[in-house]
């Protein structure tokens, strides 16, 4: 099974993400996929956060900045995956140049194509993406271009995953699907 | 008048054509220079439409009311802004207070108000 996450930030994505990863892999193989590549102290505190969110609750950790299907190989047949997010993993493929003046025309391309192989291969996949459509501020073409694509990918998502969900304060809107009891 | 609304690339104009079959050439596109054009059977981009008016001193509402005969069989989309922090530009500010405004009374007047979620179309009561 195969669900997106999607919603404002602090509306508790993450932790509902786990809870459903957890519901999902049965006591099988789980896996948190981290795609966020750690920049600065702050990107750093935040992962050691989340890593002490998940405590407990069985998670290998995997490292994953680009190409997702990679995944695969690392984990065990039969595998859940949690990827947390599909917007830090779409800014990692648009912005391969280190100095970030060149955007990847290919990056929804390989992304998309990534997580369907990822799909294809793993026992569940949930993905974590980020809703940040509705302010009202005119961008410049390179947030312009990471907003397209990253809804660009979100669209697919919805379309082929499972179950869409939207986290609000917390609570489940469900746009599609069931959730595992 | 079926009112879509929701966050920039949901998916609004995509939903315009499969549930209403609207076909592209009957679509207006609102920008901020030029504010709307009455008639088309479907009205993209009214928070353009919005910036239009605050740029040039005239009522979003007024101006709808106005016409109202000329859009009430309509399709028309507005994008969802609403969600952001309070825009520093003074203009800025009245352009979302506008767009606000219209599509509450848009709204108030639909026989079907859709908001889109990545696609997924959600039909508000």
């Amino acid at each position: 099974m195969n669900v997106l996450i999607s919603g404002g930030c602090k509306n508790g994505k993450s932790g509902f993400a786990q809870q459903t990863a957890m519901e999902l892999a049965a006591g099988g193989p789980r896996y948190y996929v981290a795609t966020m590549i750690p920049s600065d102290r702050e990107d750093r505190e935040r992962i050691a956060r989340h890593i002490r969110n998940r405590e407990g609750l069985g998670f290998e950790t995997l490292e994953v900045g680009r190409r997702i299907e990679d995944c695969l190989t690392l984990a065990a047949p039969d595998a859940t995956f949690l990827v947390d997010s599909v917007t830090a993993l779409l800014l990692n493929e648009l912005f391969c140049d280190p100095a970030g003046e060149q955007a990847d025309p290919e990056a929804v391309k390989r992304c998309r194509e990534g997580m369907k192989k990822l799909m294809a291969g793993a026992k569940n996949v949930v993905f974590v993406s980020d809703y940040i459509y509705s302010d009202a501020f005119r961008y410049d073409a390179y947030t312009e271009l990471y907003r397209a694509s990253l809804a660009a990918l979100d669209r697919f998502l919805a379309q082929t995953c499972d179950t869409v969900a939207e986290l609000c304060a917390g609570r489940v809107i469900l746009h599609k699907g069931g959730l595992p009891v | 008048m079926d009112l879509i609304i929701g966050g920039a690339y949901q998916g609004k104009r995509e939903y315009a054509k499969t549930r209403f079959g609207v076909e592209d050439g009957e679509i207006y596109t609102c920008t901020e220079d030029t504010g709307v054009a009455f008639g088309a059977r479907c009205l993209d981009r009214l928070e353009e439409f919005a910036l239009w008016c605050v740029r040039n001193g005239q009522d979003p509402v007024a101006i709808f009311r106005e016409h109202r005969q000329e859009w009430q069989d309509s399709v028309l989309i507005c994008q969802d802004i609403f969600c952001g922090v309070v825009p520093l530009g003074a203009d800025m500010r009245a352009w979302r207070e506008a767009t606000g405004r219209l599509c509450a009374y848009l709204s108030a007047r639909a026989e079907t108000v859709t908001r889109m979620f990545c696609g997924i179309p959600q039909r508000l009561v």
